[in-house]
């Protein structure tokens, strides 16, 4: 037993108590805040997958969520069924991400940083400028759905069914990124991160797997994006600015890079603060800004490289009595 | 013929001058930025927020009812101590990981952060609009320009060819790229490598104070100033080859006529996309811009 897989029982459990008593208190602004904050857990996954593992920044990481929401939207506005929404944004998230990929993944380093800014940036400003998506606007109107499960239906304007639904997918998400970078696949991501050079002399292709990791990261970025239309019912350019990278950056630090766990707890935590600080002052991003220059400055390993040690010692003790 | 005289007179001629103040405006802002990267290696996310701090100070002291013209002085040394305070305090405490570009890029971006919402608490979110220090305007071959736009076109090229001779021409520039081509080799000869580090550090920075003072008669002063402007002047920077002081006035005069005429041609919602459609572009094919590094020939 792994001291992140215990990290995430122990936030599904918490999860469930937390949906359970705010069904029970007829909650719907608690449950549907954290909804959101498990949807943008999604987002800092993806990132955390290139940054922690592959050594990439992303600073356009909205770019594939913002396209997610927008396009999870629109087939929700035309066919009301989350899988036709599911697929369509499955499909063309691994196709932009290809596409994406083999831009950005030609040069490393700070310039991935700034071309995938860069690229976020001309898509922020195209869907800004579209009337057709609703420019500054957004999209609204988007259905109420009823999610068919084969066995039982969750609609989206339940606010507990709807939680354990999203919450259900992002736990789905981390176990998959979680195997497939336990494969050979995902140490030689990890090993890109250490010298990519080296990577090569041992006859590994290095721009296959750099270029996966991005489809992959696309793709769970897409996936989580697609949910939010579902959560609020509209889709808005924000969701595409560099705000969005921005938090997701922020997020994926405070709560330790390369862990994948960290991304979760990270924004269950980054979502905590904004609203409880949020509530005392509008300007929550100065105690938020120095908490991540805390994080740059004195914990590498975000909160997670304190946190799993001390689970680490903790399952140590009873393996060895 | 008359048609296309007065077409140039009235039409084309005014959006170019627009856009060569906005180019002069781009290139002070992106100077310090191109520096910093070629010498310290390091992408300050932060530098809006400093071309924004630079503003505030002007307004602060100018309600005090000190004038343009000092405030023009002052600013910038009042930035250069601040500057080499966050150099040696914060960006030195993670300059020597492995990741630099990575660690560095993600300390500024948080410092941006801090610093934007604090202006938006200090001085709250509405736009202050100085008064502009020169009034009127000039006419010439019947092309009408505000005189203080003038103004910056003058003393912006005056700022762009002293920093360039700093740099080339002065003993203390060699210092500066002798320290960017090779830091241990400048340090065994006896170069101060750290406080060139923070002191150039500090030199951007109050480089972009001094252009957020010019600016705020015309673009106005609000917390989130530095963030519209400090695109445009990273794209500047990748187009232009980081690093690169040639680079930064080529691209900056270039980039921002294209913008001009993609606005009057085109229409100005597709001025941004285009412009970073050129960064991206560029950043494909030739990674390292249109000129080479600070110290590097």
């Amino acid at each position: 037993m792994r001291a992140s897989h215990v990290l995430v029982g122990i936030l599904v459990t918490a999860s469930l108590i937390f949906a359970a008593v705010g069904a029970a208190m007829n909650d719907t602004f608690y449950l549907r805040l954290a909804t959101e904050a498990l949807i943008y857990a999604g987002l800092a996954l993806s990132v955390d997958i290139l940054l922690g593992y592959t050594g990439l920044l992303s600073l356009g990481q909205a770019l594939f969520f913002g396209m997610g929401a927008y396009l999870s939207a629109l087939v929700l506005m035309i066919v009301p069924s989350f899988w036709a929404a599911f697929a369509a944004t499955a499909i063309v998230s691994a196709i932009a991400g290809l596409v994406g990929g083999f831009i950005v993944n030609r040069v490393r380093g700070a310039y991935f940083a700034l071309i995938t800014f860069g690229m976020a940036q001309i898509a922020a400003k195209v869907v800004y400028n579209t009337r057709a998506l609703g420019a500054s606007d957004g999209l609204i109107g988007v259905p109420v759905i009823n999610i068919n499960l084969g066995i039982a239906s969750i609609s989206s304007a339940s606010p507990a069914a709807f939680f354990i639904f999203v919450l259900s997918l992002i736990v789905i998400f981390y176990v998959l990124s979680a195997y497939l970078l336990d494969t050979p696949f995902g140490r030689l991501l990890i090993a890109l991160r250490a010298n990519e050079n080296r990577v090569q002399f041992l006859g590994y292709r290095t721009m296959t797997a750099r270029l996966a990791a991005y489809v992959i990261a696309a793709m769970i970025a897409a996936l989580s994006g697609a949910l939010y239309p579902m959560l609020r019912g509209f889709v808005s350019p924000e969701l595409l600015f560099f705000a969005t990278s921005g938090n997701a950056v922020i997020t994926v630090v405070t709560g330790g890079a390369g862990t994948l766990v960290g991304a979760l707890y990270g924004s269950l935590l980054l979502t905590l603060l904004k609203s409880v600080v949020g509530s005392y002052t509008e300007h929550h991003l100065i105690v938020i800004g120095l908490l991540f220059m805390g994080a740059v400055v004195f914990l590498p390993k975000g909160l997670m490289g304190v946190v799993r040690p001390a689970i680490e010692r903790m399952l140590a003790r009873e393996t060895k009595p | 013929m008359s048609g296309a005289v007065e077409y140039f007179q009235y039409v084309l001629a005014p959006q170019m001058l627009i856009g060569l103040v906005l180019g002069v405006a781009v290139i002070l802002v992106a100077l310090g930025l191109t520096i910093i990267f070629g010498l310290l290696d390091v992408i300050n996310m932060s530098h809006g927020e400093f071309y924004a701090l630079g503003a505030f100070i002007a307004v602060a002291l100018g309600t005090i009812g000190l004038p343009f013209w000092l405030l023009l002085i002052l600013v910038p040394l009042v930035m250069l101590p601040v500057g080499y305070i966050v150099e040696r305090g914060l960006i030195q405490r993670v300059f020597h990981t492995g990741e630099r570009h990575v660690t560095t890029l993600l300390l500024t971006f948080g410092l941006g952060l801090v610093l934007e919402d604090t202006f938006g608490l200090v001085f709250g979110p509405n736009p202050y609009k100085p008064d502009i220090p020169i009034a009127g305007g000039v006419e010439a071959f019947g092309i009408f320009l505000p005189s203080y736009r003038l103004f910056l076109i003058v003393i912006g090229g005056a700022i762009i060819a002293a920093v360039a001779f700093m740099v080339y021409r002065t003993r203390l520039g060699a210092m500066v790229r002798a320290a960017a081509y090779d830091r241990h080799m400048a340090a065994s000869l006896g170069v101060p490598v750290q406080h060139v580090y923070a002191g150039a550090f500090a030199f951007g920075v109050a480089l972009a104070g001094l252009a957020g003072v010019l600016l705020a008669p015309i673009y106005s002063v609000f917390p989130t100033m530095g963030r519209d402007f400090i695109l445009i002047a990273f794209t500047v920077v990748i187009v232009g080859g980081m690093g690169s002081i040639a680079g930064v006035v080529v691209a900056g005069l270039l980039l921002t006529q294209v913008q001009a005429i993609v606005s009057l041609y085109i229409s100005p919602v597709w001025s941004d996309p285009i412009v970073f459609g050129i960064m991206v572009a560029m950043l494909m094919v030739r990674p390292q811009g249109l000129f080479g590094r600070l110290g590097h020939g």
